[in-house]
């Protein structure tokens, strides 16, 4: 699985939840910024998963195939439902929304890390 | 250039007679919605992996799964009765199963998402139905 990959990941997901606390501090609903960032996050997802199957395929990573398929595809959802969810809410609290979005992104995308190097 | 606000989804949240699912209540939705998605996506790899090994842990977990992604809807639809039982139930099922897995942790050989009052989790499957039944109680009035 490649590591700069997914580092970018969680940095930019980070990011993107910091981004997206301020701008629910500063009681702004989303803008384009954070549009075009998880738009952005996304493509990287896409790329990551694209990645780590062919590495899985070629026999790379865990046996444990399941819950490795199941943080990958976990991940694809939360940016697009958190844009969603942003979109319909258009005020500071879909903004807030995206906090936990970008959250969740980097956590699953840790736990990602950890499945592929063997850690249950 | 800015989102314009007419790409608002009609029907959904903010106009909504009983509006629980706008505003602070949408944050509420996204956190059922991710809870539902962690926890059933757990319990559907233990019970389609290891179903053997904690039959009960890994049906209550897909339970719990499954009322947080009513709650998320009945929010999301303004169905305030339906979001009062799903609180009330994670709540109870936070309580009992986490009281029982201290009291007899033999019945789960694997965790839940309520284990030890949802400790494996941040506490978060205690604080969210509390949260949830007084987001509710203040959107009454």
């Amino acid at each position: 699985m490649n590591q700069a990959v997914a580092t970018a990941v969680i940095a930019g997901s980070l990011v993107l939840a910091v981004a997206s606390l301020i701008g629910a501090v500063r009681n702004r609903a989303m803008g384009m910024v954070l549009l075009i960032g998880f738009c952005v996050l996304e493509v990287a997802l896409i790329v990551q998963t694209v990645l780590v199957v062919v590495a899985h395929v070629g026999g790379e990573g865990p046996a444990d195939a399941v819950t490795l398929y199941g943080y990958l595809i976990g991940s694809l959802l939360v940016p697009p439902a958190g844009v969603l969810l942003a979109l319909a809410e258009r005020s500071r609290w879909g903004t807030a929304v995206l906090i936990l979005a970008g959250f969740a992104v980097a956590v699953m995308t840790g736990r990602l890390l950890q499945v592929w190097q063997g850690v249950t | 250039m800015r989102m314009d606000a007419s790409r608002t989804e009609p029907g959904t949240g903010g106009g909504h007679p009983d509006g629980i699912g706008g505003g602070p209540g949408r944050m509420l939705v996204a956190c059922y919605a991710l809870f539902a998605l962690a926890a059933g996506a757990r319990a559907g790899v233990q019970i389609a992996t290891r179903f053997e090994q904690a039959p009960l842990a890994y049906l209550l977990s897909a339970l719990a799964a499954a009322v947080y992604l009513l709650l998320a809807v009945a929010l999301i639809r303004g169905a305030r009765r339906t979001a009062l039982w799903a609180l009330g139930f994670e709540l109870a099922g936070v309580l009992v199963v986490g009281t029982a897995s201290l009291l007899a942790p033999g019945a789960f050989p694997d965790e839940t998402v309520w284990s030890d009052y949802g400790r494996g989790y941040v506490f978060i499957p205690l604080f969210l139905p509390l949260v949830g039944l007084y987001w509710l109680r203040r959107g009454r009035r």
